[in-house]
């Protein structure tokens, strides 16, 4: 058990290695702090008073969406390079297992996405104490959903670098991401008693299934509540870390089952 | 401890390639084995299914049949791969790393103390001669250089059998003599080398046993001495002075007789008594005689044309 855990750590220890030194997620980073920075010039055209807020929902909405594209192109990338560079070779015939490289690759991404998001998260608490926002609890909270998210995002992109090209996979990923962020409108319209699905009832199946498979992302957005001023409850964070976590485990074991099956020529 | 250290069975592997899933048969039905501390040689030209079976034999690709066992277990064993250094074809590694922090890497992987990966890697980087680059990064390392670390990462866990992938190429004259030197030095401390090359003369000098693979199937395989004498020797007599009534003779029998000079070359089938003493009794001068044997690229090239040949009449 030690031995795969050491072996998981070296894994994750060399894809932080990597990822850091690419000038990719470099260049992602630094657009990910212009998008932040960009808030506090909005919230200069805001009407008075709306400041805080601006940057409190652009800010979020920028952490979301650089965190988000952040984990997918890592993700595409990380895996794959292993792949199409070749050092996979030398890495297999090592003793490891490929579900242990998997899981190395995720732990080692993760970390990478931990460095990002706690930058931007308080490059973003610090934009909003300096518009003078009452700066709480709930501000970094809000930072732990973001990371949960692109936790789930990270592990769809391993998911389809597992076995897809990375332009496949990157689209793949983010289509996922979107249809994720959305799965409570397709719920809705699914308990409506007309529309869409009442008029095509064909495709009310498949829809039910794609609910049923698809992490539903919504649960990690609260900009909404906090610009409403509603708390979010250290419960509602555990809640959402739990199934956070149990979607990252099944999308791992499919992404390690995907890759057992592989061979590489 | 099974003397075996690779048994391949009827080991056959189909890719399917393509939107039509068109059938490419890269090995078919192979069976031969690798026994124990010899150095064995895998040849054949390119796309013979040199490396689809070396890589079956490594885990990377799955056999579509057949059967392959590692020091008498399976691959995906990893005690099995713990006791295995490979090198695949043109090593690749990850470039923002140095030589340092790749050994290290790996190191880890096979569960090496931080005090054994520093000494291991302080010696091997000095073995293979790139003790003077292990702070560079890999991307600025030439064709060469990247085969020795291949060499170093693959004796890192002192293995008992090395699966090499075309180790010499890409390395200038020195560079092969030095890693030639280091698989005799493997080979007198009894490890296993099983390795797979297109220079024929360092397979030659170095293996005992071979396989030669050839449009996936294995055309000739044994112990390397059997099957270059298993050719039709040659006995290649060189003389001053013979009389030209006895070369005329030798050339109406069908021997070959050229002429340097004023020296005769007579080639003689099989045993050369007879024509030597002819030559001496004629009053010839005899200035040497030398065995003429088959070399592993005249076998090669014959297997070669043979499968040539096999192929137009079928």
């Amino acid at each position: 058990m030690m031995g795969t855990v050491n072996r998981s750590l070296a894994l994750a220890e060399n894809t932080f290695l990597d990822a850091i030194r690419n000038r990719i997620f470099l260049g992602l980073l630094v657009m990910a702090i212009a998008f932040l920075l960009f808030s506090t010039l909005l919230s200069d055209l805001a009407v008075r008073g709306e400041a805080e807020r601006v940057v409190l929902d652009f800010g979020l909405f920028s952490m979301s969406f650089c965190g988000v594209l952040i984990s997918i192109v890592m993700g595409v990338i990380l895996l794959h390079k292993e792949v199409e560079k070749k050092t996979i070779y030398t890495l297999l015939s090592k003793p490891v297992s490929r579900i242990e490289v998997i899981v190395g690759k995720y732990l080692g991404m993760l970390s990478v996405l931990t460095v990002g998001m706690t930058l931007m998260v308080m490059i973003w608490v610090m934009l909003l104490a300096s518009k003078g926002a009452d700066v709480r609890i709930d501000h970094a909270l809000a930072g732990f959903l973001l990371f949960f998210e692109v936790m789930i995002v990270a592990a769809i992109a391993m998911v389809f670098s597992a076995f897809s090209s990375p332009v496949l996979s990157g689209l793949f990923t983010f289509g996922i991401f979107g249809l994720g962020r959305l799965l409570y409108l397709i719920e809705n319209m699914l308990d409506s008693s007309k529309g869409f699905f009442v008029n095509n009832p064909g495709l009310r199946g498949p829809a039910e299934v794609f609910v049923w498979i698809c992490p539903d992302l919504s649960v990690f957005n609260v900009s909404q509540d906090l610009l409403q001023g509603i708390p979010v409850t250290g419960a509602y964070v555990g809640s959402a870390f739990g199934y956070a976590m149990a979607t990252v485990v099944f999308l791992l074991g499919f992404a390690s089952v995907l890759f057992l099956r592989r061979d590489f020529t | 401890m099974t003397d075996v250290a690779i048994q391949i069975s009827d080991l056959a592997k189909t890719f399917r390639l393509g939107l039509s899933m068109k059938k490419v048969e890269a090995v078919r039905g192979i069976s031969f084995q690798v026994n124990q501390g010899e150095v064995f040689g895998f040849l054949g030209p390119n796309g013979a299914g040199k490396t689809t079976t070396i890589k079956m034999a490594m885990g990377l690709v799955k056999p579509s049949k057949g059967s392959i066992e590692v020091l008498g277990g399976h691959i995906e064993d990893r005690k099995t791969r713990s006791r295995i250094g490979y090198l695949p074809e043109h090593p690749y590694f990850h470039d923002y790393l140095t030589p340092v922090e790749t050994l290290n890497f790996y190191g880890k992987l096979f569960g090496l103390n931080g005090a054994e990966r520093k000494s291991r890697i302080d010696r091997l980087l000095d073995r293979v001669g790139l003790s003077h680059a292990r702070s560079r990064t890999l991307r600025k390392f030439s064709k060469g250089m990247l085969q020795r670390l291949g060499i170093a990462q693959a004796l890192l866990n002192e293995p008992d059998l090395l699966v090499l992938d075309e180790p010499l190429s890409g390395l200038d004259p020195i560079g092969r003599k030095e890693i030639r030197d280091i698989l005799v030095e493997q080979r007198s401390q009894g490890k296993t080398i099983f390795f797979s090359s297109h220079i024929l003369s360092d397979i030659e000098v170095i293996c005992e046993n071979v396989a030669i693979i050839q449009n996936g199937k294995i055309r000739s395989f044994g112990r390397l001495e059997e099957l270059l004498n298993s050719e039709l020797s040659l006995v290649e007599v060189t003389c001053k002075g013979a009389n030209p009534d006895v070369l005329q003779a030798f050339e109406t029998q069908g021997y070959r007789v050229d002429r340097l000079g004023e020296y005769d070359r007579v080639i003689v089938e099989g045993q050369a008594n007879d024509a030597l003493s002819q030559l001496l009794n004629s009053g010839a001068e005899i200035q040497s005689v030398v065995p003429k044997r088959d070399s592993l690229e005249d076998l090669f090239v014959k297997e070669s044309t043979r499968q040539v040949d096999e192929g137009k009449a079928a």
